[in-house]
């Protein structure tokens, strides 16, 4: 192989000099070790970037394998003669298992493959959630799809109009707080929808994100246009004997995470109590009250107290839709559409619902144009009609404050034409 | 209609627009046929796609449809 060139790069090695181990060194080593003049290439292009103040890569293009329209997307570098190595620099999305759990052997297979076929650098994992292999050459990218199904019995995640790769929490595979299965969710969604992930029929992107409980460990809540949120309808379960054991500093409150520093003793009063957002909560001294009705499932108290409290065991999910990041607006969080929902294979229900939204969506979206945004512009009472779900309260933070449901004529008795003389003769005052 | 019928529609739209624009969205595809459902419209340029007719041209974030062989930059600077 051909010797190195290795470019001028003083503000990369400034990156450097911090406290946390960084990328530069990383791709410096790589590049070293395996002499791939890419990993240079690419530094000297980001210092070029640097300098100017702008980006000097070409997005897009028509990359793709046969018959799939995401899952690559196109890199050119519009520095062709100084950095020869990434002029074409595509990157590949892998849709990750569910809760990203991997044997080593398949890691390193993939690596290899990655090391032979590609500049060798990847992410793990991108936001989406996919493993993202950086730089190959258009040429490549048929060999690395063969490979990936072939040999590595791995698909492309989405990318561009269309399902984006469901991602999900570890789900009850290691958490005791899990309220659904969300690993079988996640992978029965992917299957059911390859067509939607593959070969894209959207006005933009759409992402399915899926959390076991509402701690929100994939936060589906700030990112995906459909979240599902695990939860439970009956009460939290409450140990007695292990919060007199909280109490009494013979539990370490919150697992111990935050033993670093002496926070004095555990006072559940001002760490608990006083922090439930609803008030819901009660100490009496002895015993512990929750009034359920009124829980809005922070989780606070049960991160607080694990040992002493767990979620209820009558379980399903929340629905919400509608978060994005900003790009033409502000961030938007997901809003509750269906506050609940049993979820349990085929997950026929759930499935009705995605797709009355999809239709709707398809049909009514602009180019471009997030379900959160489309939401927004119909209006949220309209958009919950039109996708054939019901108007329930917990759509709204509490009566009177942020009505959005409004009586229509037909629902009114008389219409709007009511004679208020005659009303107000029968009902005077 | 039938998919052959919206296939042929598609095709004679791209070719009208090509001089202009060289990547079409979905969505002006669906507003160009009204008569023929969204779905099949969408069907019917996968299909496209797969014989080699049509190409799928990617952002990363977006896709949209092209015919095989143009000029992509000639849209970045008319649009």
């Amino acid at each position: 192989m051909s010797e190195i060139k290795k470019h001028d790069t003083p503000m990369m090695e400034e990156l450097k000099k911090g406290p946390f181990p960084s990328f530069v060194d990383d791709i410096e080593q790589y590049g070293e070790k395996h002499k791939k003049q890419a990993c240079f290439d690419l530094l000297g292009q980001l210092e070029l970037s640097y300098k100017h103040k702008e980006t000097h890569w070409k997005h897009g293009g028509i990359v793709g394998v046969f018959g799939y329209g995401g899952g690559v997307i196109g890199r050119y570098s519009d520095q062709q003669d100084k950095f020869p190595a990434i002029w074409a620099f595509h990157t590949i999305r892998v849709n990750q298992p569910a809760s990203k759990f991997y044997h080593t052997s398949a890691l390193r297979k993939l690596c290899e493959m990655w090391d032979h076929r590609g500049s060798g650098m990847t992410n793990f994992h991108g936001s989406t959630g996919d493993i993202i292999l950086l730089g190959t050459v258009t040429e490549q990218l048929e060999p690395v799809f063969f490979d990936l199904t072939h040999q590595l019995k791995m698909d492309l995640g989405g990318s561009g109009s269309n399902l984006r790769t469901p991602a999900c929490c570890v789900g009850k595979a290691r958490c005791e707080w899990s309220c659904i299965d969300t690993q079988e969710l996640c992978y029965d969604l992917t299957m059911t929808y390859q067509d939607e992930l593959h070969r894209p029929a959207f006005p933009y992107k759409f992402k399915f994100k899926i959390s076991g409980c509402p701690n929100d460990c994939v936060a589906s809540i700030a990112r995906a246009d459909f979240s599902i949120i695990g939860t439970w309808i009956d009460d939290i379960r409450i140990d007695q004997e292990a919060v007199k054991a909280y109490v009494g500093g013979e539990l370490k409150p919150n697992a111990g995470a935050h033993a670093g520093r002496d926070w004095g003793k555990f006072d559940i009063q001002k760490e608990v109590i006083d922090l439930c957002p609803t008030q819901c909560m009660y100490w009496d001294g002895e015993k512990l009250h929750i009034n359920n009705k009124e829980c809005n499932r922070c989780m606070h108290c049960i991160n607080v107290m694990p040992e002493a409290l767990r979620p209820g065991t009558d379980t399903g999910a929340t629905i919400l839709m509608g978060a994005k990041a900003p790009i033409l607006e502000g961030a938007q969080l997901s809003t509750v559409i269906v506050p609940f929902i049993r979820l349990e294979p085929p997950y026929d229900e759930l499935k009705e619902i995605i797709e009355n939204v999809w239709m709707f969506w398809m049909e009514e979206g602009k180019n471009r144009e997030r379900l959160g945004e489309l939401m927004q512009r119909v209006g949220l009472a309209n958009f919950v009609e039109t996708v054939k779900l019901k108007h329930v309260p917990q759509m709204i933070k509490e009566p009177r404050s942020n009505p959005y449901v409004f009586w229509k004529e037909e629902e009114v008795e008389g219409g709007w034409k009511r004679d208020i003389k005659e009303y107000r003769e029968r009902h005077p005052a | 209609m039938d998919i052959e019928e919206v296939k042929q529609k598609i095709l004679e739209f791209m070719e009208k627009k090509a001089k202009s624009k060289s990547k079409i969205y979905l969505k002006d595809m669906q507003r160009a046929i009204p008569d023929a459902k969204p779905m099949l419209i969408k069907k019917a340029a996968n299909q496209l796609v797969q014989e080699g007719k049509l190409e799928y041209f990617s952002t990363g974030s977006t896709v949209m449809y092209s015919l095989p062989g143009q000029d992509l930059e000639k849209g970045m600077t008319q649009e």
